[in-house]
């Protein structure tokens, strides 16, 4: 046991790196779709757009750049998100595919605009100073970069738990949730409450996308890849959910990495086995919000 | 090659689609005649009283592939350029089509051009399953195409058709070479890595097949799921246990920038060389994958570092005109051209047939860039070149190391 405990050290690690990585990502999408019904098919495009500043900040060039460029990202992803609300607000009474294929659309959108404006090569950002080198780990190098991920995979998951589950804002965000119309008795406007969950929603998007440049790069389709994976961490973590996010997250995490080490000849089928092992034995995920959608 | 997967209704593969099959520009030396148009000035298939040649030429405009389509297009107008505009004295008019990611794209374009392009011939292609694809219809057109880039074995092997030539390479080709010198160098066991899928399965068989013939032992083997994999981790972790003294690998794009910089970043680098198909350090990737492509070394048909006059002077050119070194995609494109000059030169007309006879006359390509090469089962028999990459003043190019022969198509 401890000899494969030893043997699969830098796998187990690297899941939770790359867990960390998708929590971060995959919890915007999850508290937007979960709490506001909008399921924000742009949350990829978001990413990328986060990726790709942190290519015009030089993030990998000093801790200067890399801090601009995520006070950037985290203002680009505010903005998009309220921009984005605003949008979707005609469509709030329409089915969800309606707003499904309008986020489609502003993903395909921003996603050519950058390929206009960065090209299509692959871009890749090294880790900021003092992070690049790799770290002993039981005998084995390590990124020390992925460490530091996963330090703030977990630090994010704490506090965006505490913002929703022990504040006043997030007593108003869990309200709307739970009766719209009552939340707008009591005289506040709940459209600003979407706005601010979007926004924030969004704002994890671009972060997430700095914070994965120097693992990831950047270049044209990581979008697509990226929200297909945050879609099949919510959908296993459990829509709405933050806990779900962070174990569904963690989950897949482990599944990409030790899953793959273990069994390589099954790399391509083992995500998308836990996916549908997941849904036959709990279909609406581990561990769903537990407010019903209207 | 790199190619992602996601749901269809996931991305812009919508736009792609849209946009696939059909032919956006008309470039032409003199005056564009735009396709399906009826251009009374060139076409028709007959040389004689215009004097014009129409070329289609196939590459990706849209998708993963579009740097490579952009390099191809700038070596096929170069050797233009540079030839007044003419191939084998009849003036060209290109027909440029988007070849887009895969077959799905690529064929229908073919399809196009051939139906309503009026082309004489074509080049470009760089995908293996879109190769393999129109190799039917432009045989039964009898519209020969020179495919500048698709290294599939079968492209000329068991697809093969006379109205099918091929300027670049072929996969095997290219990991042979390195298989039979790391057996000469006696290397030690070495571990094999690869995208899963054809052009992946094809570079390891070439590799080990020489490697192993040559009296070297494969220490492990990974074939990576193609398109999906981001992080390389969990396979690299398999390396070192294995016993390997050296890694060789194929990849190719975003993967190739994801591998380098990962083996690197795992601590590989420095205690299991990495060895790979030339395509692993090629073009823009080379840029991306920074100082942990140092010292890599893979074997490829071309070098901008080959010591040769003509490589010199293509170098040069296509430095003034693009502002960028050339890569080998480039090249091929530009050889097309050459090939195809010579052909028209020698052929009585611009029909198929006539162009096809041209091509079978055509002998040692002596003043191509790669060094000469001659058309071995109308696919090159050329020189293969180990290259270690080194930085150059801050510049990271591909250093010619050794002339390791000529090989042919195995």
């Amino acid at each position: 046991m401890i000899g494969w405990f030893d043997a699969n050290l830098v796998s187990i690690l690297n899941g939770f790196a790359i867990g960390s990585l998708l929590f971060i990502l995959a919890v915007g999408l999850s508290i937007v779709f979960g709490m506001m019904d909008v399921l924000n098919l742009a949350h990829g495009a978001f990413f990328l757009v986060g990726s790709y500043l942190s290519v015009t900040f030089l993030a990998g060039a000093s801790w200067g750049g890399f801090l601009t460029a995520l006070g950037v990202a985290a203002l680009v992803g505010l903005l998009a998100g309220g921009v984005l609300s605003g949008m979707t607000e005609p469509l709030a009474r329409r089915p969800i595919l309606d707003q499904a294929l309008l986020t489609l659309g502003i993903s395909l959108i921003v996603a050519e605009v950058l390929s206009i404006v960065y090209g299509n090569d692959v871009r890749s950002v090294r880790p900021p100073p003092g992070l690049r080198g790799s770290t002993d780990v039981a005998g084995d190098a390590y990124p020390t970069y992925r460490l530091l991920l996963i330090g703030i995979g977990l630090a994010l998951a704490l506090v965006v738990w505490l913002v929703v589950e022990r504040t006043s804002v997030g007593a108003l965000v869990r309200a709307s949730v739970a009766d719209r119309e009552m939340v707008s008795a009591m005289g506040i406007d709940n459209r600003k409450v979407k706005v601010a969950v979007l926004g924030l929603g969004s704002m994890l998007a671009t972060v997430a996308g700095v914070l994965a440049a120097p693992v990831y790069g950047a270049r044209p389709g990581l979008d697509e890849t990226i929200l297909l994976l945050a879609l099949v961490v919510i959908v296993i973590g459990g829509l709405g959910s933050i806990r779900g996010a962070l174990i569904g997250a963690l989950v897949i995490g482990q599944v990409e990495s030790l899953g793959r080490a273990l069994l390589p000849d099954l790399a391509s089928f083992i995500l998308f086995g836990t996916l549908a092992l997941v849904l036959v034995v709990r279909p609406r995920g581990l561990f769903a919000g537990k407010v019903a959608h209207s | 090659m790199p190619k992602h997967r996601a749901h269809p209704l996931l991305g812009h593969r919508l736009l792609r689609g849209a946009g696939a099959g059909v032919l956006v520009t008309a470039l032409a030396a003199c005056g564009g005649g735009s396709l399906g148009g009826d251009d009374g000035g060139g076409g028709g298939g007959g040389g004689e009283e215009g004097g014009t040649v129409r070329v289609g030429l196939v590459i990706p405009q849209a998708g993963v592939y579009t740097p490579l389509g952009e390099d191809m297009q700038q070596g096929w107008e170069l050797f233009l350029e540079q030839n007044g505009g003419e191939l084998g004295g009849y003036t060209v008019e290109t027909v440029t089509a988007d070849e887009g990611e895969g077959p799905d794209t690529g064929v229908p374009a073919v399809q196009r051009l051939l139906t309503e392009g009026n082309v004489d011939a074509m080049v470009g292609i760089v995908n293996s399953a879109t190769a393999l694809g129109v190799a039917e219809q432009v045989t039964e057109a009898q519209v020969p195409l020179i495919v500048a880039n698709a290294g599939a074995e079968a492209v000329t092997q068991d697809a093969a058709s006379d109205y099918v030539w091929r300027s670049s390479f072929t996969n095997k080709q290219v990991a042979a070479a390195m298989g039979e010198h790391l057996a000469a160098e006696g290397i030690g066991p070495v571990y094999v890595m690869a995208p899963d899928y054809a052009a992946g399965q094809e570079v390891v068989d070439g590799f080990t097949e020489a490697y192993t013939a040559g009296g070297g032992t494969v220490a492990g083997q990974a074939l990576t799921p193609f398109g999906t994999t981001q992080d390389f981790q969990p396979f690299l972790s398999a390396i070192q246990p294995s016993g390997a003294a050296a890694t060789f690998v194929f990849y190719a794009g975003g993967e190739a920038v994801s591998f380098v910089q990962q083996y690197d970043a795992f601590g590989l680098k420095g205690s299991v060389p990495l060895y790979g198909s030339g395509f692993l350090t090629e073009g823009s990737v080379l840029d991306a994958q920074g100082p942990s492509a140092v010292g890599v070394r893979t074997t490829l048909h071309y070098s901008t570092e080959i010591d040769n006059e003509a490589n010199a002077e293509f170098v040069q050119a296509y430095q003034d005109a693009y502002g960028e070194l050339p890569t080998t995609y480039a090249l091929q494109a530009y050889d097309a051209a050459n090939v195809l000059d010579r052909a028209l030169e020698e052929a009585g007309g611009t029909s198929g047939e006539a162009i096809v006879e041209g091509l079978d006359a055509v002998e040692e390509v002596e003043d191509s860039p790669r060094g000469p090469w001659t058309f071995t089962n109308q696919t090159p028999e050329q020189p293969i070149y180990l290259r270690e990459v080194v930085d150059e003043g801050g510049t990271l190019v591909n250093a010619v190391v050794e002339d390791l022969g000529v090989y042919a198509q195995p």
